[in-house]
């Protein structure tokens, strides 16, 4: 948009697209937060805030929104030849997100029984991650990234001084007392400001959830569900590691008996956590590599 | 016969309309909601405690709506009543909201059409007045951003805010954030009115060129805001006829009773009546239903709009310009409310969760917002959201029948078709990711 644009070349000027499949538009809300991009690069495709109805040749395309539909699997394999690098954005193209709660058994058939109606886009059988069907050259995971994030993903992703955890961001003190008994769920009693959220028993898993976000949630009082997924530390691991990782945080900063700790983490109790990262915890592809994902 | 179908852009979500044509006879005019995640369904099971974090994502330009509608739904079934002073955080959550979405909803899904670019990033491919269109670009971004740093502030998380929690809020707001943050209200009202001023002008030179306001039938309006001053941490949802005369008064447990529901046999996205007529929600609802803004600025504009086109005022596009005025609005008003303090009294009172059922309302930019729970040992046994988009779909599909039959005549087509369904579809502001959830 800037002037600047017009007076260069046209063609020296980045040019990107976002691409957006099921989802809820909240990564592109996040986007348009970080106007900067504006003097840098050319938006040609988002059809959120522009009337394209096609992806032109692009730089970077960036997906947002899980795989849904047979129309989602459509636009997803012909955006993919015209974009030289491919970004995967937000944590419903990445691990399928919140809409992964679909994907249960107990509910399926009821979704699916929806789909009967005239010529609208069929539903799959269950919500897809993108990489199920493209390759895919960056992650960015959020629910949904910050400003910041998209930033550095379309500007210098290598470069982003981001802490290998949420802990390192969210700045909350961690004591060895108090030691809970229990768990508070997730928005029960009064949140004390400082305090490192566990102490308080809360279910937070910032412990080995990927920084960069600058913990947002934390620090405004609510435990890190988990958005963007494993740390570095974990991320190449499977699931179970991950899992084992967070009662062992448990274990030393709470007297959270063994069989509750476990209620907790493997049940709907921590739906959010279980199922937005349901494809990192048990799908059947390698977990993916860290240098790729921001 | 013949099908026209045209994709849809510059509004949230997935969605096509579709014109049947006969021998130059418009048969029908369908809008059709393509996509569907299904979250009635898959949050059964769900504990109840979690909704309110869960059900921000239906939609992530609406989701402070569904935060602060998913904790009033959990308070009704737990008996509990916030106090003052987290009502006043929930609201200025919700003026948050007000201001992102009027903001995107001005001028970055309608703007183009009245300047005759694809978006606005594109707005200083304009050679005349290219100045002036780059400039205003460049607000509106400022604007939105001002919005979604309101909902930060007052939310915690900027897009899936996190801070309303049952019995209250989880904190108050410091001081010295809160005179930061009236401050730049304060500085960007001006500018806001400007742009306002420049959008109406605009307007009047689109209706000029096309030679009509959105020239539909009167309908119903539904809103939940005030009757005196608007208060979008709603409690009662009122209905005015065509005629102008208030005809209903509910409380959200009885929409059921007093709205017919429908489901599509060609659309994701149901659609509502009242009594079998036709329903409008939105800022004209609004506009039409509420005595005053409460707000001097905003105050004054909504004279402007009174005088110019009366009351009820019933042309589509003059839900553009009462979304404007709400902007005003939510930037004076929530400049007041951060001019008193807010990190003084209690945040939030003790409760205790029990089955049982519960609703919660909250009047959404798009309009009155409900959530539906049943509560079982705990957990979500059924769950409805009764969405406002879903209350303007029989009215959208009319009004793109009156445009319809203006553009298509004996054997052609003005392609100005094309502009105009994207014109009708935008004054309504519809989120498909919300109508189908």
């Amino acid at each position: 948009m800037a002037e600047k644009i017009n007076n260069q070349e046209e063609n020296t000027v980045p040019r990107f697209a976002v691409l957006q499949l099921s989802g809820c538009a909240g990564c592109e809300v996040s986007l348009l937060n970080a106007h900067e991009w504006t003097e840098q690069f050319k938006l040609t495709y988002m059809p959120l805030v522009s009337s394209a109805y096609a992806v032109p040749e692009v730089d970077i395309l960036l997906i947002s929104g899980g795989v849904r539909t047979d129309e989602d699997t459509y636009h997803l394999k012909n955006a993919v030849k015209n974009a030289k690098k491919v970004v995967a954005v937000g944590t419903c193209a990445i691990s399928g997100g919140v809409a992964n709660l679909g994907n249960r058994d107990e509910v399926r058939q009821l979704f699916l029984s929806r789909q009967d109606r005239l010529e609208v886009p069929r539903m799959l059988p269950r919500s897809r991650p993108v990489d199920d069907l493209v390759s895919i050259d960056l992650y960015l995971p959020g629910c949904p990234p910050t400003p910041e994030l998209f930033m550095a993903a379309l500007t210098n992703p290598a470069g982003y001084p981001a802490s290998m955890i949420v802990c390192q961001e969210c700045g909350r003190k961690k004591l060895k007392e108090p030691k809970p008994d229990h768990f508070l769920g997730f928005q029960k009693g009064k949140v004390d400001p400082e305090i490192c959220l566990i102490n308080q028993g809360y279910a937070c898993i910032g412990t080995s959830t990927r920084g960069g976000c600058r913990a947002p949630c934390t620090r405004a009082g609510h435990p890190c569900v988990g958005c963007r997924g494993p740390s570095n530390a974990l991320i190449e691991k499977d699931s179970q590691a991950w899992l084992e990782a967070i009662q062992k945080v448990f274990h030393g900063m709470t007297n959270i008996a063994d069989e509750e700790l476990k209620e907790a983490l493997l049940s709907p109790q921590l739906a959010l956590f279980l199922f937005q990262f349901s494809d990192y915890a048990g799908g059947n592809k390698p977990p993916r590599p860290k240098e790729k994902v921001l | 016969m013949t099908t026209l179908t045209f994709p849809l852009s510059r509004i949230e979500g997935h969605a096509r309309v579709e014109i049947e044509v006969q021998n130059g006879k418009v048969i029908s005019t369908r809008f059709k909601a393509t996509e569907m995640r299904g979250f009635d369904i898959f949050v059964q099971g769900v504990p109840a405690e979690q909704m309110p974090v869960i059900v921000p994502r239906i939609c992530g330009v609406c989701s402070t709506a569904h935060h602060v509608a998913s904790v009033k739904a959990l308070e009704d079934a737990y008996g509990v009543t916030p106090p003052p002073l987290a009502s006043k955080i929930r609201s200025l959550l919700l003026l948050g909201q007000l201001l992102q979405n009027q903001a995107t909803s001005l001028f970055i899904f309608t703007m183009p059409d009245r300047v005759g670019v694809n978006s606005l990033f594109e707005m200083d491919t304009v050679p005349e007045d290219k100045a002036i269109t780059f400039e205003i670009a460049q607000r509106a971004l400022k604007i939105r951003e001002l919005g979604t740093d309101l909902i930060t502030l007052a939310g915690g998380q900027f897009i899936h805010p996190v801070r309303a929690v049952v019995g209250g809020v989880n904190a108050g707001i410091p001081a010295e954030q809160a005179e930061r943050m009236a401050a730049r209200l304060e500085q960007v009202l001006p500018m806001a009115c400007d742009l306002f001023d420049a959008y109406w002008e605009l307007t009047i030179r689109m209706k000029d060129r096309i030679g009509s306001w959105g020239d539909d039938q009167p309908a119903y309006y539904i809103t939940s805001t005030g009757k005196v001053k608007p208060d979008f941490n709603s409690h009662e949802i009122r209905v005015m006829n065509p005629a102008g005369e208030c005809c209903e008064i509910f409380s959200p447990s009885s929409f059921r009773e007093v709205l017919e529901f429908e489901e599509s046999e060609y659309s994701y996205a149901g659609k509502t009546s009242y009594k079998g007529g036709v329903i409008r929600a939105n800022s004209l609802a609004r506009a039409n239903l509420t005595a005053h803004m409460g707000t001097k600025v905003a105050n004054g504009y909504l004279h402007r709009l009174r005088i110019e086109f009366g009351t009820p005022a019933h042309p589509i596009m003059l839900f553009e310009l009462a979304r404007g005025i709400e902007l005003v609005y939510a930037i004076e008003r929530a400049a007041q409310l951060l001019e008193q303090p807010l990190d003084k009294e209690d945040t939030d009172v003790p409760y205790t969760p029990r089955d049982g059922e519960g609703y919660g309302l909250v009047e959404a930019p798009r309009g009155p917002l409900i959530h539906h729970y049943a509560i079982e040992k705990g957990k979500i046994a059924k769950a409805e959201f009764i969405i406002p988009t879903v209350h303007n779909m029989l009215s959208i599909e009319r009004a793109l029948k009156v445009a319809a039959e203006r553009y298509i005549q004996g054997d052609t087509v003005n392609m100005e078709l094309e502009r105009a369904v994207g014109r009708v579809v935008r004054a309504f502001d519809p989120c498909i990711a919300c109508a189908t959830h």
